[in-house]
């Protein structure tokens, strides 16, 4: 609880940082903020070529919101997938890039990757915006949903933050932890139905049924990557405009604070060390 | 003799020397286990007590371990063995303009920097003249801190980690910056400090400095205590200790 407390007193710090990202991070650029956008469109328009008009991948449309447009459908999982890549990438590194200031000053280190967490987040808010405004433009209608959607991004920021808090401790010991982790999470993409849909490894799963004479399917294992059930809601209350499946919502909830909860409690135990250390 | 402000009961500090470090994965799974290594007190057995409102030194030699101690003080480093304890807010001055941003502007360094050293916004705005007048950078005040000369850059991280106005201000040779006038303008300001009650620990090589600055002085040696006491005489001890090993 008082861990609580100490980050609690720091939040002054922990605005303060986070606006040192996001404003030093464009500073002296003729686009500045639009930047950020740049990745997720260069993504999209790959991706739609891609998949949607070389391979003829065709997602089921909304339903019921009736919406089929690939791109729209690709970005309701690609934007929270690269939130949470971008967490993971930038705070692998916070604590090794800020080796300096925590050689001599004291403050409570659990901001840096927070703080890094929170600038990847306004980057992702900004994109989330431009989404529903094309949501909107595309037919949907997303007002009704967006508490629902504001959860669900709460929910995947305290997971993302927890896996950031987790690799900067990792990176500081390993300093191998950040090459691989390019590699972990391009697999991780791919294991996750952002680029197709979920059907395709469904068909896969029941085709194959239980591996090696066990009823474990495919799917099951699959479903394992808590990637899959943050995407699944947010397409559920964006592309399909409904209510998101409750198991899959309840599962997120579980890993958000498990996840946050195990990155604190790992960070808390190594941080006294990290100035020797770094 | 006045309540203690800062007490350090039987610190010790040890780091590990590695004689193969293994920072990558693979060294460590290759050889099954995190890494070899010896260990090495750079403190061991420090005890003493600061008393509130006096100005404190601590002198030795290169690898004495004062700025080890220095780090304990100021929370960068968990001691080991022993505890520290202290009454007030404490800041510490080991390195000037740590944590600036480059590319923001003076102006948003100071409540960048004034953030990290623990000052809320409000503290910030009612200080940041007062800040600024004294780095004297007001002209260039908004202009990104990487287009400062180093003198510029020094002053202004030292005014803001003066103006946090602590109980207890740590300093690590950092007296050594800036012109002369802004050197006077320092020791007035520790003179204030001083004048008002505060404590100030510091380290520093320059025995004049010492004389003219403290009241007591702790004498550091490979990681112990060699003597506490009034400045004159533990200054001498350790002056003539060096004069000693000269012969």
């Amino acid at each position: 609880m008082n861990y609580f407390k100490e980050i609690f007193a720091s939040r002054e710090l922990l605005v303060n940082l986070t606006l040192r990202e996001v404003k030093g991070k464009y500073k002296r650029t003729v686009f500045g903020q639009l930047w950020s956008l740049a990745n997720p469109l260069a993504a999209m328009l790959i991706y739609t070529f891609v998949f949607s008009f070389i391979f003829r991948l065709e997602p089921a449309p909304g339903d019921p919101s009736g919406i089929d447009v690939f791109a729209v459908w690709l970005l309701c999982g690609l934007l929270p997938w690269l939130f949470f890549a971008n967490v993971a990438n930038n705070g692998s590194r916070s604590l090794v890039s800020n080796a300096p200031l925590i050689q001599k000053v004291y403050f409570s280190r659990v901001v840096l990757p927070i703080s890094t967490a929170g600038a990847t987040g306004f980057n992702w808010l900004f994109e989330m915006v431009v989404l529903l405004i094309a949501l909107t433009i595309v037919g949907a209608f997303v007002l009704p949903w967006l508490p629902l959607m504001i959860l669900t991004m709460v929910l995947l920021a305290m997971f993302a933050a927890g896996v950031g808090l987790l690799l900067s401790i990792m990176n500081v010991y390993f300093r191998d932890t950040e090459h691989l982790l390019t590699i972990v999470l391009q697999i991780w993409l791919y294991l996750t139905p952002i680029i197709y849909p979920i059907s395709l490894i469904e068909v896969q799963s029941d085709q194959v049924g239980g591996l090696f004479g066990t009823p474990v399917t495919i799917l099951d294992l699959y479903n394992v990557n808590p990637m899959v059930h943050f995407v699944q809601v947010f397409r559920e209350i964006l592309y399909d405009g409904r209510l998101p499946d409750g198991g899959a919502l309840l599962t997120c909830t579980i890993w958000a604070f498990v996840s946050l909860a195990v990155g604190l409690w790992v960070f808390r135990i190594n941080e006294k060390h990290l100035a020797e250390a770094l | 003799m006045t309540n203690p402000a800062v007490t350090i009961e039987t610190v010790g500090k040890r780091f590990r020397l590695y004689r193969e470090r293994n920072q990558t994965l693979k060294s460590a799974i290759m050889r099954g286990r995190r890494s070899v290594h010896e260990d090495f007190w750079a403190l061991r057995d420090v005890t003493l007590q600061v008393p509130e409102g006096s100005t404190f030194g601590l002198i030795g030699s290169n690898g004495s371990g004062k700025s080890t101690l220095l780090k304990c003080l100021a929370k960068i480093y968990w001691p080991d063995e022993g505890k520290i304890t202290h009454h007030g807010r404490m800041a510490a001055l080991l390195e000037v303009g740590s944590g600036f941003h480059p590319e923001l502007s003076g102006r948003e360094n100071i409540y960048l920097n004034g953030s990290i050293l623990g000052m809320s916004r409000k503290e910030i705005d009612s200080k940041y003249e007062e800040i600024v007048d004294f780095s004297g950078v007001e002209k260039f005040i908004d202009q990104p801190v990487k287009n400062y000369s180093s003198g510029m850059y020094v002053r202004l991280g030292f005014s803001i980690a003066i103006s946090v106005q602590p109980d207890i201000l740590i300093v690590d040779e950092v007296l050594a910056v800036g012109d002369a006038e802004f050197q006077q303008k320092c020791l007035l300001k520790f003179r204030d400090l001083r004048e008002t009650g505060k404590t100030v620990i510091l380290v520093s090589h320059s025995m004049q400095a010492v004389k003219t600055m403290c009241d007591q002085v702790a004498w550091l040696s490979k990681g112990a205590l060699m003597a506490v006491g009034d400045t004159d005489s533990t200054v001498k001890a350790y002056t003539d200790s060096l004069d000693l090993k000269r012969d």
